[in-house]
């Protein structure tokens, strides 16, 4: 294991932490999903099959820190399995990239998430999926993007 | 080469595939399995985060309890604030209507409302005008003493001049009459802007600092007794008359709520409305200068006067009269000094006097006379204390014109 694989677990740690300190203390009614920048982050430094993985271990873990069904698991899956496979536009070192990417990543993970749950239903689901869903990717995407200038030297695949 | 990366491909696309199986699986299990598997990965590999998580929640309760906490505590320092408000409100209508008790009759309550503008800071706005009964030229009395005189009158409202303005003039006298002059606003600067002057009082007579000055009810408009303020230091003396400094027993920015006299409650005297304050004020005096006698005979090296001055001085200090707002500074302290006198005689021998005194507390004022009446100057003060003769004097000095004289 190289240094640069440690530094950037470390970070994935790191933002994991965030999640489970930072989030619940904020409580925000678009709450940053830090666990998701933790999954892209990761996504894009691995090969898709095993980004696959860390999605679904990823999702088992969030649906079992929560209440309902098990829908996180397979939206991370998905999202975990797609930002790996689109790792050559992320890597183009551009901010406005990375923050697209973020924001793209969360919202496919609340769209499969809400339609695999089922628990919000009609008008709600509507309002949740085109207003709620896309300001709580807009935060987490500015999040991402100050975690990822925060952390560059962590993450930054040119250095060592 | 190419060969390896089909490999690879097929192989994440196969792993994406059985992620994805499993999650679908996982999420259609039943609630009675569900629960089971997430309880268990709660109870093991996620203890870590379990317990970030339920500190997370523990630290936002604090901080939310602390919010509410910090909110309840600025309610209460607000309804504090309130709370001090009202008891002063209270306090001071309380006095007010403890004012109205004792002058029973004839005078017409008011509220005074300061305008603070320029050029108004000499005059107060009454609420209560010509149908309440209120006429030109009728005095403004507070709890505290002399306030000023009405100048305007409408039917619903007056205007009142205070004692800060520079056409203010009262005759007074010391409480104990042994002096009349007139008294003036001081139109100093600084500390000494609210202060006012006695002037006019002949250079024979000299009054003690902490003496009480009163209207003499010579000019005709003030009755006579009315508080006006304190002697608190001599000014220097103009040809034959001396000046003295006073402070006055009412302040105007602590005027909100007044008495005006009517004319024939004036004409029909209101000293027995303030001689308690009077009386306090002359023990008061009469304390410091007992005080001041025994430090002058103790500095000359008389022996024994210590003991004497402890026996005549301590019953007057003790009585509830010594400490009313109007005493002196100056006063309390000297008196306060003479109980614990430390040059004087043995520990034991001052617990005898003092026992002693208190015993004789009814012979207490002959004997705080002693030794006052003992020098020379003393005795001519006393000699020059008769009323009539002072009261005569005075009169018969022309007394300044003045416009609140008439």
């Amino acid at each position: 294991m190289t240094w640069r694989s440690l530094r950037a677990i470390l970070a994935f740690v790191i933002l994991v932490v965030l999640h489970y300190t930072l989030r619940p203390v904020l409580e925000w009614r678009t709450s940053i999903d830090f666990l998701l920048i933790a999954l892209l982050l990761a996504s894009v430094r691995m090969r898709p099959g095993a980004a696959a993985v860390l999605g679904f271990t990823m999702g088992l873990v969030a649906d079992s820190l929560s209440v309902g069904a098990f829908g996180a698991t397979l939206a991370m899956t998905v999202v975990g399995f797609s930002a790996s496979w689109l790792r050559a536009v992320v890597f183009a070192e551009n901010l406005v990239l990375h923050a697209a990417f973020f924001f793209a990543g969360k919202w496919l993970f609340d769209i499969i998430f809400l339609l695999v749950e089922r628990r919000v239903k009609g008008l709600d689901l509507v309002f949740q999926l085109l207003i709620w869903s896309p300001l709580t990717a807009i935060v987490t995407a500015l999040a991402g993007l100050l975690a990822l200038i925060v952390m560059r030297p962590m993450l930054d695949a040119r250095t060592g | 080469m190419a060969r390896a990366s089909r490999l690879d491909s097929r192989f994440d696309t196969a792993l994406f595939a059985a992620c994805l199986f499993l999650a679908i699986v996982v999420h259609g299990l039943p609630d009675r399995l569900r629960e089971p598997l997430a309880r268990g990965m709660r109870q093991t590999v996620l203890v870590p985060l379990v317990a970030l998580q339920h500190n997370a929640g523990l630290s936002r309760a604090a901080w939310l309890s602390h919010e509410s906490i910090a909110r309840v505590e600025d309610s209460v320092s607000l309804q504090g604030m309130r709370n001090l408000a009202l008891e002063s409100e209270n306090e001071r209508l309380r006095r007010v209507l403890g004012l109205g008790g004792k002058l029973r009759w004839g005078f017409v309550p008011a509220e005074a409302l300061h305008s603070g503008a320029v050029g108004d800071e000499y005059t107060l706005t009454l609420s209560a005008g010509a149908t309440s009964g209120v006429r030109p030229f009728s005095p403004v009395v507070a709890p505290d003493g002399l306030v000023g005189m009405v100048q305007t009158v409408d039917p619903r409202m007056s205007i009142a001049i205070i004692w800060t303005h520079p056409d203010f003039r009262v005759s007074a006298r010391a409480a104990d009459r042994s002096a009349f002059g007139i008294v003036q606003a001081h139109q100093g600067s600084g500390s000494d802007r609210y202060l006012l002057e006695l002037r006019g009082v002949p250079v024979r007579n000299q009054i003690r600092k902490g003496t009480l000055i009163v209207s003499s009810g010579l000019g005709g408009v003030y009755p006579e007794g009315i508080p006006i303020g304190t002697i608190v230091d001599t000014l220097r003396s103009d040809g034959y008359a001396r000046k003295y400094l006073l402070r006055p027993s009412v302040m105007p920015s602590d005027v909100l709520s007044v008495m005006i006299l009517q004319p024939q409650r004036a004409a029909g005297g209101v000293e027995p409305v303030w001689a308690t304050t009077v009386a306090a004020a002359d023990s008061v005096a009469r304390a410091s200068a007992a005080a001041d006698s025994m430090a002058a005979a103790r500095a000359a090296g008389v022996p024994g006067r210590p003991i004497v001055a402890a026996q005549s001085v301590v019953p007057t200090a003790g009585a509830p009269n010594a400490t009313a707002p109007d005493a002196p500074p100056a006063g309390r302290a000297a008196a306060g000094a003479v109980i614990v006198n430390p040059d004087s005689a043995a520990a034991a021998a001052r617990a005898r006097a003092l026992r002693r005194a208190r015993r004789d507390s009814l012979h207490a004022d002959s004997l705080r006379r002693a030794p006052r009446d003992s020098t020379p100057r003393a005795r001519a003060d006393t000699g020059r204390r008769a009323p009539s003769d002072s009261a005569r004097r005075d009169t018969a000095r022309p007394a300044p014109p003045s416009p609140t004289q008439r």
